[in-house]
């Protein structure tokens, strides 16, 4: 409520995050996974003095470089952006606890590019042992940098009780250690470790497709050697993401239940329609690696790589997608709900109002139905657009003004059995804001007859 | 290196992943369908499963004021009428499964989800877009509370 | 355990002759060049086809045709434990199947793979494509929402219209001047019972022809000498890859069924005027332009006579194209059926863009 809106029509704010994310994993998780796979593959092909496959390596490692070091980077920073202009609250509340580990982070990161900018321009310029010991480095920084990141995005969803005992108290860093290993840590860190060496083996599909056809035997060593990289990884994912469910809170489970026997809109039953998309994209993954990769390496060309980094972005954008739904209605559980609400502030803003720190309200803020916009900017707009993504229009349809009013009721008591309980903040501010957006709302509503039955 | 057993071991691993992703796609195809099949059974051993409850210290309840409850695991309102009646009707509303409210200053119940409307005495659907009345129970005042069970 | 596998094996073998079928698969070969990734999509269609079959037995189980129907629907799509899921990976996989049937088709004819001995399989892939296109427009009709109620009744009118036969084709399917129960009840019937019935017997004809006849060649192909030719084996090869594809578009198809699940729509009802908008389903797109087109350019029944008259000689001829352009040498007959498709394909293509902007 202290900042302005970032209205982003159709697709809102969420969104931007959510495509430069899922985009910027694809990339960085193939950053962290892809430096055990080329210091892994460099060694073997050393102990086993395979000269050619050196030089498949380093065309891979060029790839790598490009890839990781212009769009991993350059999307990353996309994130900063995104987060800031879409979530100020919440990206104010991780920076104040998390200013260490960013800092931290960012010397693994800085290692990572120097490392990998002289792993690859070395090949052939210096020892073998010395290039080796280059790319092991780069692993090895590459993995911290996603052990940090990895606190700070399980502890959005398991903040974990020593934290939440001091939060909002101004003394929150004092908990540092214990919202950084919070709960989820160590399966969230594990899983992603699975997902960032899958990836390392998709993306090396990809290269290996473009081997000259001049060596069918080294493309086809190289493609079954990758194929067998990849298949055990994918057997374990199921196991690591049980471990995973298996700490996520009892309440956030439930959502993951609520699409089996539905699809009716205002009921939130995308978490279940993601597992599906995650578990039909895994195992078509696993298929075309195995019967195409595997089975008739020679097979493998472009368009086969080019359909398998397509089915590996599905799968990374439904988990993150899964991910960041589980964690409804909050951003830092329990403390923090998704529009930027604080737990803690819900009694005070009821009391004195929440418009009382709204600077940014248009036209003044006279009319009722100004005020009802600016609630309607500052607590429905982080996941809800006008006539795009999750439609207020659509969703509201065929209400009438009553209607209107006895749904915000709801909202605005948030009761532990109301149906929106689980994945929607609460609605707050005074009996008199509420009305106003009550107001607002109507002059949204579509005035046609029958327009929903 | 590429001795023979080598060979042997790598092709049996690889056949039990086989067996294994198998099995997963076997798994991810059946679950759903077997969910989908044993829908209505699921639906009435839950229904089955209580066949009434006790509302403690209920008979105390306000006329014209409402009681929400759980039957079983299933939403269910207990609402005493200004003329002294006791009704109980499933709170669950028969258009999209959303839970239906008692307003009491136009005696209906009413869906919030997309504002579907029921008779506050009988269940009967009124308007909106519910295609059944809600279903009733039957309810019996009796010492220290209210006693409801399925009809 | 392995002893007892085999004496299984020799058991059914005996009795069942699948060592020769075996025999059969492995030297069966599949020709490798450039225009071999067409030689996927009748696959993808048999396989869509095979998804059809199993969601459509599962919506049975819970579909009650009659004055129940469009509420047993609601049931399925918000009521049944992944009931959602079934009715959309049905209609998604109805649209997927007719498209790719579309795509087998054109590739098939560009390919000239309907030439001698493979003159069956075009006219019996014609046939199926047709039943396919009338399971979509039975299928339609079932949920009795306002939609399909309107697109069907819109779409009876155009035959029902035709002199002569019209009126007797509104009593035989349409069952009365109405759409009605009675309607929905023997497109039910139509859709469950009689086109699978038809369907399934030309299928295993069209399937067996391509072992009979093996995969034809583009002319490209064949023009070079056989020493040149590029070929694997059915199975494993392309066995393992047909699988993949399969996979790949059950992939598509979970995506889509779940990402954009059907909409239930409102009931129909047949005293509310129609909602704006009624067009039928993309694949009669361009039929229905057409008769548009004429009904428009000609007054009365006259212009619509015009329009069926001219899409059905253009079926007629679509369908007589391997006795126009029968062998393999690739003389002036041969380049006009190449005209003449892209002809076609590009009308049916405009015409389809058309209709939607139409609209």
């Amino acid at each position: 409520m202290n900042y302005p809106l970032w209205d982003v029509p159709m697709i809102g704010g969420g969104w931007v995050i959510g495509i430069t994310a899922i985009f910027h994993l694809l990339i960085s998780q193939f950053a962290v996974g892809g430096g055990l796979y080329l210091a892994l593959a460099e060694q073997k092909a050393l102990r086993e003095g395979r000269r050619d496959w050196l030089e498949v390596i380093r065309l891979h490692s060029r790839f790598f470089l490009i890839l990781t070091a212009v769009f991993g980077t350059v999307s990353g920073v996309g994130i900063w952006f995104a987060i800031g202009l879409a979530n100020p609250e919440g990206t104010s509340a991780l920076i104040h606890n998390f200013v260490f580990a960013w800092a931290i982070e960012w010397v693994f990161f800085l290692v990572e590019l120097a490392t990998v900018a002289v792993y690859y321009y070395t090949w052939g310029r210096i020892s073998d042992r010395l290039h080796l010991q280059v790319g092991w480095l780069y692993a090895v920084a590459s993995f911290f940098t996603l052990f940090i990141i990895n606190g700070i995005l399980s502890f959005k969803l398991t903040p974990g009780s020593e934290w939440l005992a001091v939060a909002g108290s101004g003394q929150e860093a004092s908990r540092f250690w214990e919202a950084m290993f919070n709960p989820g840590f160590w399966p969230s860190l594990f899983l992603r470790m699975g997902i960032c060496s899958s990836l390392a083996g998709v993306w090396a599909l990809a290269t290996c497709s473009r081997i000259s056809n001049d060596k069918p035997k080294l493309k086809e060593e190289f493609i079954q050697w990758t194929a067998k990289w990849l298949l055990p990884l994918f057997m374990t994912m199921p196991f690591l993401l049980a471990w995973y469910v298996h700490q996520i809170p009892e309440a956030q489970r439930v959502l993951f239940t609520l699409g089996v026997n539905t699809v009716a809109p205002g009921v939130f039953t995308m978490v279940t329609r993601m597992v599906v998309i995650i578990l039909v994209s895994s195992i078509t993954i696993m298929g075309v690696v195995y019967f195409i990769a595997l089975r008739s390496p020679s097979d493998f060309k472009i368009p086969q790589a080019v359909v398998i980094v397509f089915l590996a972005l599905t799968l990374v954008g439904s988990l993150e997608y899964t991910r960041e739904m589980l964690r409804k209605p909050f951003i830092i559980a329990e403390h923090l709900y998704s529009n930027g609400v604080r737990t803690k502030a819900i009694e005070r803003v009821n009391k004195d109002g929440y418009l009382k720190d709204t600077l940014w309200i248009r036209g003044g803020s006279k009319t009722s139905v100004a005020r009802g916009e600016a609630m309607y900017r500052g607590q429905c707009m982080s996941c809800h657009t006008v006539d795009g993504y999750r439609p207020t229009r659509t969703l509201l349809a065929g209400r009438d003004r009553a209607a209107i009013g006895s749904f915000l009721k709801v909202l605005h008591e948030h009761k532990p059995d109301s149906p929106y309980y689980r994945f929607m903040p609460p609605l707050v501010g005074t009996d008199d804001e509420v009305q106003a957006l009550g107001d607002y709302l109507e002059t949204l509503v579509p005035k046609t007859e029958n327009s929903f039955k | 290196m590429s001795g023979t057993k080598e060979t042997v071991t790598r092709r049996d691993f690889l056949r039990i992943i086989l067996t294994g992703v198998g099995a997963c796609y076997a798994a991810a195809i059946g679950y759903p369908l077997w969910r989908y099949l044993i829908s209505p059974a699921e639906q009435a051993k839950s229904l089955a499963a209580v066949k009434e409850v006790t509302l403690k210290d209920a008979h105390t309840l306000a006329a014209g004021s409402v009681l929400m409850f759980k039957f079983g695991s299933h939403p269910a309102m207990l609402i005493h009428h200004k003329d002294g009646s006791w009704v109980a009707l499933d709170a669950v509303c028969t258009h999209l499964g959303c839970t239906v409210q008692y307003q009491p200053d136009r005696n209906v119940i009413h869906c919030n989800c997309h504002g579907g409307e029921y008779d506050a005495q009988t269940g009967k659907n009124i308007s909106g877009p519910p295609p059944r009345p809600l279903r009733p129970y039957v309810v019996k005042v009796i010492e220290g509370g209210v006693l409801v069970s399925r009809v | 355990m392995k002893s007892k596998i085999d004496a299984l094996w020799k058991w059914l073998d005996e009795r069942l002759d699948l060592s020769q079928i075996i025999a059969f698969a492995q030297h069966k070969t599949v020709p490798q060049h450039k225009y071999s990734f067409w030689y996927y999509w009748g696959g993808i269609s048999l396989f869509l086809f095979l998804v059809q079959a199993l969601t459509g037995v599962l919506l049975l189980i819970y579909y009650r045709p009659g004055p129940e129907a469009f509420d047993s629907v609601r049931q399925i799509t918000y009521e049944i434990n992944f009931g959602w899921l079934i009715r959309s990976l049905h209609a998604w996989a109805a649209n997927l199947m007719v498209a790719s049937i579309f795509v087998h088709m054109f590739s098939v004819y560009f390919m000239k793979a309907y030439r001698a001995p493979r003159e069956f399989g075009w006219w019996s892939g014609m046939l199926l494509l047709m039943i396919s296109t009338v399971f979509g427009f039975s299928g339609y009709l079932l949920p009795m929402n306002e939609l399909s109620y309107f697109a069907t009744k819109v779409g009876l009118e155009i035959p029902t219209s035709m002199p002569i036969i019209g009126p007797l084709i509104g009593d035989i399917v349409r069952a009365g001047p109405e759409v009605s129960e009675y309607t929905l009840q023997r497109f039910f019937a139509l859709h469950v019972v009689v086109l699978p019935a038809l369907f399934v017997p030309i299928l295993v004809f069209h399937l067996w022809l391509v072992q009979r006849n093996g995969m034809a060649l583009p002319p490209s192909e064949e023009a070079r000498p056989v020493q040149e030719r590029k070929t694997i084996p059915f199975f494993p090869n392309f066995f393992m890859k047909d699988l993949a594809v399969w996979l790949i578009t059950l992939n598509v198809l979970a995506l889509l069924a779940v990402c954009f699940p059907w909409d239930l729509g409102v009931q129909a009802d047949a005293l509310k005027p129609a909602p704006l908008g009624i067009h039928p389903e993309w694949y009669f797109m361009s039929a229905f332009q057409i008769l548009k087109v004429f009904g428009n350019l000609l007054p009365g029944d006259l212009g619509e006579a015009m329009g069926v008259g001219i899409f059905t000689l253009g079926i007629i001829l679509w369908m007589l194209i391997p006795l126009y352009d029968p062998d393999s040498r690739s003389g002036e007959r041969a380049r006009h059926a190449t005209y003449f498709g892209l002809l076609v394909l590009a009308g049916v293509i405009v015409l389809t863009i058309w209709g939607y902007a139409a609209l």
